[in-house]
């Protein structure tokens, strides 16, 4: 196995090659160690008992404002890697447009290690299983048709290196888990109750928070009893009241209509072929009334989240800074690569620095525009409680079972695992099937309460899609306890 | 076949195993894939990766164990070590409650009919300068912009068990072709989509013909939201492609069937679900699809019917499934399927489906497409690209988004008539590993009562 010091001195070296072909900027990648593991439980069987080890470089290169990238799991390669990203560049330049441009210099060195107490790389797969079907257990009952229960753990060792000095290695770590039951109510529906590995941002996230049953194994017995009760409930009729979001809900809606909205590469247009665009555009920043003035959105920097890494993809420190202050769009994830871009287009320069937003899902994909933690500031409309005990005809609503946004995520239609009504300040009864669908900017300024502290909850996405060629991506989400006034819910036929 | 170097060591590995009496499956997958992707009228990023990945799965009784490796296979010693993290998973794995079915490749195939070196070396010169061709033929007429990607490349598919000495594989190319044509001042955005197995299958001149034929409409009416409720919608080709995939994932999968979590659950073969024009076939053998010969179970793939004239034919069993209820496997351990939507009889072409639809709402297109509710088939999803309305046979305003909510027995019942041509229509993704995948479907269908349950205020 070539060693990651052989693999760092070839880089530099034709760091300099590309630097004496008129590149401006050039960047590499080398995944030293990208460990996964997926054990999934159906029914108390082991439908998936799978490790794998990925090990490669990407190089990126910057020439006549177009870039080129190349992949590689040869480490023998480095230099024909290198020539396919330069050949790629030149190839893209033969189209030229706005010239991709990386702006200042800015040199870096630095290391980060995800904080972990207990690496779940190091734990024996017959102590995760065990811990995993002790869950299982716990879910299994004659009331219940089916049960899921799956861990999955991530251990990536990334070093980065470009041609402005900048060299930052990191140790990134995710875990990963669910259970859910499902059973057919009186007329054969199937429903099913559902919560996810989450925490409240701080301590650690090696294998010691998966096994604290605060945050995953303690609520077996809810979802249980909550699937028996929305087994047992009419469907929700349709109609327009408010509706109360709670963060296992709450995560979904600001990903898919603020999270994606606000990605730069999707405002400029480069994603319209796949992922789709925005109905943001540059010149809105400071402008747009996104939200109420309760709505406080940032990309955050929670200790313990998988949208929390150090430095991104293009080395880029990463920062903690809001998108959306009191309901006004001030800010988009964005990377070095488009600001000029995007200053162009607004008429004014509205980005002064990266969004430290560039990430890749692996060695053999480029980075984007990505999520990091997109988060909400909790508010100070109080508990849970205070929040019900405030709402005359609402819904309370939780967990994603569908999802479905319009391709400028101008609008949106969601179903979720369950809802509660509230009527006269009392949470009365629970509905299945629950939906609710709205417009974005007209959704989120019908926000009207948002939860205190008591109420926020860090919750982690496993699986972002984006980009063409594709990539998953793992981020998170904090959000409060949301109020939305008359908002459009159940279906009407 | 495979290279012999990477062959001869995956066959060695093969013959360790059997020497240590483990029951292992080996499965190879490489991929060359370029691809470049259109921002604003520019390549703005131009991409090459060549990949190779193992996986092996070792079985013992009721215990499976895998393990995957991403890198360059040099050495038998790699692969040795893979057979012996597998081997360790599987030591530690737990029983299952049923008789897993052990992968066995059913006989030995050697398929390269879908490769053509042409297509895997496609430069990355020669599709900015097509795509820089269609920039040249269109930007001057309007207000325009230019968004999308075209990929191409070539994927190799292995696999080989200790159950016996067959070998099973594939080598193919495809390509796909995505250009996104945004007017930028009034926002509406059109498509034009082109899949190939070979080289030259499509030219720029080809791509702008078809831009031009859809730009009248939207550079001379004002945009149109329709009124919600049951309306009359003549579907193309990617949403009827979404629409079937919605259609069979959430009915006719032998797991969610025998758990009563689809909308056919309440349903058995030989029971009518759909209308009588809608036959659905897994064909690997037709020209349309990529056509995938085997599945990762070992299994030949051969044509399966799904629903012929409407009428529920059989589910679709991977050898999980199939152990778990005990039935046979029906060659889909495999994520890139070949469905086919069979052709209905109604004239080709667009202006056909004009002249059978009279007045209705044309989406081709449908985003973001999502059940929330498999058990009744209720799925979502919005209009997108080249949505347009049709007025006495003819397209009269663009669409803004509008949202159809329906379910898919719904759909497939109240077809009218569908085109009798067929077009294949690209469904593959780049996730995972390179898997091309595509459909055939009828180049338009019409359907009468569809829900539409929301319209935006934009494009």
């Amino acid at each position: 196995m070539i060693a990651a010091d052989k693999v760092a001195s070839d880089v530099a070296s034709h760091f300099d090659r590309m630097k004496s072909e008129g590149c401006s900027f050039a960047d590499a990648r080398l995944y030293d160690e990208d460990s996964s593991q997926r054990l999934v439980l159906y029914d108390g069987n082991l439908e998936s008992n799978t490790s794998s080890i990925e090990r490669g470089l990407g190089v990126r290169v910057l020439k006549d404002g177009a870039w080129g990238f190349a992949a590689t799991a040869d480490l023998a390669a480095v230099a024909a890697c290198f020539d396919r990203a330069l050949s790629n560049a030149r190839a893209a330049a033969h189209l030229p447009g706005f010239p991709k441009d990386m702006g200042l210099p800015q040199p870096t060195t630095g290391s980060y290690r995800s904080p972990v107490q207990k690496d779940p790389f190091e734990v024996p797969l017959a102590e995760k299983l065990a811990f995993l079907k002790g869950i299982d257990a716990t879910l299994e009952d004659k009331t219940i048709a089916q049960r899921i229960v799956w861990a999955a753990f991530q251990r990536r060792k990334i070093i980065y290196w470009n041609t402005e000095g900048t060299e930052v290695d990191r140790w990134v770590s995710n875990v990963f888990a669910t259970m859910m039951a499902m059973a057919p109510d009186k007329d054969g529906r199937t429903h099913r109750r559902s919560v996810e590995l989450h925490g409240d941002g701080t301590g650690t996230r090696g294998w010691e928070w998966l096994t604290e049953p605060k945050w995953f194994s303690g609520h077996a017995d809810r979802i249980k009893s909550e699937l028996a009760e929305v087994l047992a409930a009419d469907p929700l009729p349709p109609g327009r009241r408010d509706l109360i979001i709670l963060p296992g809900q709450g995560f979904l809606q600001v990903h898919e209509t603020i999270g994606h909205a606000l990605e730069l590469d999707r405002i400029l247009g480069y994603e319209l072929s796949y992922a789709g665009g925005s109905h943001v555009r540059p010149e809105m920043i400071g402008k747009l009334r996104y939200g109420s003035e309760k709505l406080n959105c940032r990309a955050g920097k929670h200790q313990n989240s998988p949208g929390t890494f150090g430095f991104d993809d293009e080395g880029t420190p990463q920062r903690d800074y809001m998108l959306i202050d009191g309901g006004v769009l001030v800010n988009v994830l964005s990377s070095r690569t488009d600001l000029g871009e995007a200053n162009e287009l607004a008429g004014r320069e509205v980005f002064t620095e990266s969004g430290s937003a560039a990430r890749a899902t692996s060695f053999y994909r480029t980075p984007i525009d990505r999520m990091t933690n997109i988060s909400i500031d909790p508010g100070n409309d109080g508990t849970l409680d205070d929040i019900i005990a405030a709402t005359e005809d609402g819904i309370i609503v939780d967990v994603p079972v569908s999802w479905s946004i319009g391709s400028n995520r101008e609008h949106f239609h969601f179903g979720t695992e369950i809802a509660w009504e509230v009527r006269d300040g009392k949470k009365t009864r629970v509905h299945k099937n629950p939906t609710y669908q709205g417009h974005t900017l007209e959704f989120w300024r019908s926000l009207d309460m948002v939860g205190d502290q008591s109420t926020w909850c860090l919750q982690q996405v496993a699986n972002c899609g984006k980009g063409e060629p594709n990539q998953v991506m793992q981020l998170g989400h904090g959000v409060p306890v949301l109020r939305f006034k008359n908002v459009q819910t159940g279906e009407k036929e | 076949m495979l290279e012999s170097r990477i062959r001869d060591l995956l066959l060695a590995a093969r013959k360790e195993a059997l020497n240590r009496g483990l029951n292992a499956e080996f499965s190879l997958h490489r991929e060359r894939s370029n691809l470049i992707r259109l921002g604003n009228s520019s390549v703005a990023l131009s991409t090459y990766e060549e990949l190779t990945r193992l996986d092996v799965s070792v079985q013992d009784g009721r215990k499976v164990g895998s393990y995957g490796l991403t890198a360059d296979i040099t050495s038998e010693g790699q692969l040795l070590e893979a057979l012996e993290r597998a081997a360790e998973n599987c030591s530690a794995a737990l029983p299952k409650d049923y008789d897993p079915i052990f992968a066995q490749v059913e006989e030995a195939i050697d398929d390269s009919s879908g490769f053509d070196p042409e297509l895997e070396s496609l430069s990355a010169e020669a599709k900015t300068a097509l795509c820089k061709q269609v920039v040249d033929g269109l930007k001057p007429k309007g207000k325009y912009d230019f968004s999308g990607s075209w990929s191409s490349g070539s994927a190799e598919m292995y696999m080989t068990s200790t159950a016996n000495e067959n070998e099973a594989y594939r080598h193919l190319t495809d390509s796909r072709f995505v250009m996104v044509l945004k007017e930028q001042d009034k926002k509406w955005e059109l498509s034009v989509e082109r899949t190939a197995k070979a080289l030259g299958a499509f030219s720029a001149e080809d791509v702008v013909a078809e831009f031009a034929t859809l730009l009248p409409v939207y550079e001379g009416n004002q945009p149109y939201a329709t009124e919600t409720g049951r309306l009359r919608v003549l579907f193309g080709p990617q949403a009827i492609a979404q629409l079937l995939s919605l259609a069979l994932w959430g009915g006719f999968f032998g797991r969610t069937w025998e758990e009563k979590r689809s909308y056919t659950a309440g349903n058995k073969p030989g029971d009518k679900l759909f209308s009588e024009l809608v036959t659905i076939v897994d064909d690997p053998s037709h020209p349309d699809v990529f056509g995938m010969p085997f599945d990762f179970n070992g299994l030949r793939r051969r044509p399966f019917t799904v629903v012929e004239r409407g009428v529920f034919k059989a589910l679709l069993y991977d050898s999980m499934a199939a152990a778990k209820y005990k039935k046979r496997p029906t060659g889909h351990d495999l994520s890139n399927t070949d469905f086919v939507l069979s052709p209905g009889t109604g004239e080709p072409g667009i202006a056909g489906g004009l002249d059978a639809a009279g007045d209705a709402l044309y989406i081709p297109h449908l985003h973001y497409i999502h059940m929330p509710d498999p058990t009744k088939g209720l799925f979502t999803g919005s209009s997108r690209f080249n949505a347009i309305r049709v007025q006495g046979g003819r397209f009269t305003q663009p669409m803004v988004s509008t949202r159809v909510t329906d379910t898919s027995p719904s759909v497939f019942s109240n077809i009218t008539t569908m085109s009798s041509r067929s077009v294949s229509q690209n469904e593959s993704n780049t996730y995972g590993r390179r898997e091309p995948e595509a459909m055939s479907v009828p180049e338009w269908m019409l359907c009468d009562n569809v829900r539409i349950t929301d319209v935006a205020d934009s494009f």
